[in-house]
């Protein structure tokens, strides 16, 4: 039998005592965010006039902000850059991609007005989906190119923050992907700088086709904004994926992302 | 100096690789752009612009670019083009 190399070998306690804690306040955390929405929607709205999509994001966020909270005694969280006047929309933000988690981990993104641009299954979760379509969420698989790059201009032009995962999917190996120029091609349309978020560790706590979560230590760091005006000519964007992705590969090997466990 | 089919699809692969990050194994003649190569339809605008890049010339308005669905269609295409080209001048 071949021996699993990726993971090291853990308490069997403590894997299970994180499944039953983690889920369970994730599932209460989650009835509970979906009675107080409503209420939450109408006094922000009346009150505070709020957008809707605003308000939305806002929940997302601190949504986000709650499963920090309840992952907390299982890991060890450590960002990097992640503060108001480092990150500014309108922006970019690109992270590698590693599981299923990596959105919740952007509840420590120092604010909450941020666009996903994402695949379409996250759209077919009952429970999300009211959420994802108030806040404007970005189905890129369900659209054009065309539409989806219309959109995340119009994004920027609001100014607010466009998230998008190069890779598109996860990672299987931990490795990066592939990149994809469409997030690099909206930031050459509208100035917009992008920012490279390295995540590491969420692969460990729960890879693609892992059900059960496990303790890690996850490692979020933003890098300093690059700009599009440094790639000029009509395949700028693609020298600035490549620029970008670079970056991204030079920052995650000193992150120890490669390293065997 | 005239080029080989074979120089052309070589150049033509190579450039597809580097720019698009291709793994060199998939880059087979029937290998289809979408579902092979997983090249979106952003990537298949660039690619042309890659293409004219490489051989200098103008491909960006034939009609024939959108009937490409596989890297033996960009291979056959793009020899077509160079070999109209040679007779011309």
């Amino acid at each position: 039998m071949r021996k699993n190399t990726r993971f090291p070998r853990q308490n069997n306690f403590i894997v299970v005592l994180m499944n039953l804690t983690v889920f369970i306040l994730l599932i209460v955390m989650t009835i509970i965010g979906l009675i107080l929405s409503p209420p939450t929607f109408f006094i922000l709205k009346i009150f505070g006039r709020y957008e809707t999509l605003r308000i939305s994001r806002l929940i997302v966020w601190i949504y986000g902000r709650g499963w920090l909270a309840i992952i907390k005694p299982f890991t060890r969280f450590q960002s990097q850059g992640l503060r108001k006047g480092y990150i500014t929309p309108p922006c970019i933000i690109v992270p590698n991609h590693l599981s299923f988690f990596d959105t919740f981990f952007m509840g420590a993104l120092p604010f909450s007005d941020v666009c996903f641009a994402v695949r379409s299954w996250p759209f077919k979760m009952a429970w999300y989906r009211p959420f994802m379509e108030l806040g404007r969420y970005l189905d890129v698989e369900g659209a054009s190119w065309e539409e989806s790059f219309e959109a995340c201009k119009k994004e920027i032009q609001r100014g607010g923050a466009l998230l998008i995962f190069p890779e598109a999917h996860r990672s299987r190996d931990g490795k990066l992907g592939r990149f994809y120029s469409g997030a690099f091609k909206v930031s050459v349309a509208t100035g917009a700088p992008v920012i490279p978020l390295c995540i590491t560790g969420t692969g460990n706590m729960c890879p693609p086709g892992q059900k059960l979560l496990r303790p890690a230590k996850v490692r979020l760091a933003a890098l300093p904004p690059v700009y599009p005006a440094d790639f000029p000519g009509p395949l700028g964007h693609m020298e600035m994926r490549k620029a970008v992705k670079a970056l991204m590969a030079e920052k995650l090997n000193e992150m120890g992302a490669y390293r065997p466990i | 100096m005239k080029m080989t089919n074979e120089e052309i699809i070589q150049i033509i692969n190579n450039s597809l690789i580097k720019e698009f990050e291709l793994d060199n194994k998939k880059m087979v003649p029937e290998a289809n752009l979408y579902d092979d190569l997983e090249l979106d339809s952003l990537d298949r605008v660039d690619m042309v612009i890659v293409l004219e890049n490489a051989f200098k010339f103008k491909i960006r308005e034939e009609k024939e670019i959108r009937d490409i669905r596989t890297l033996g269609d960009i291979h056959n295409f793009v020899i077509n083009k160079i070999r109209d080209i040679e007779k011309v001048s």
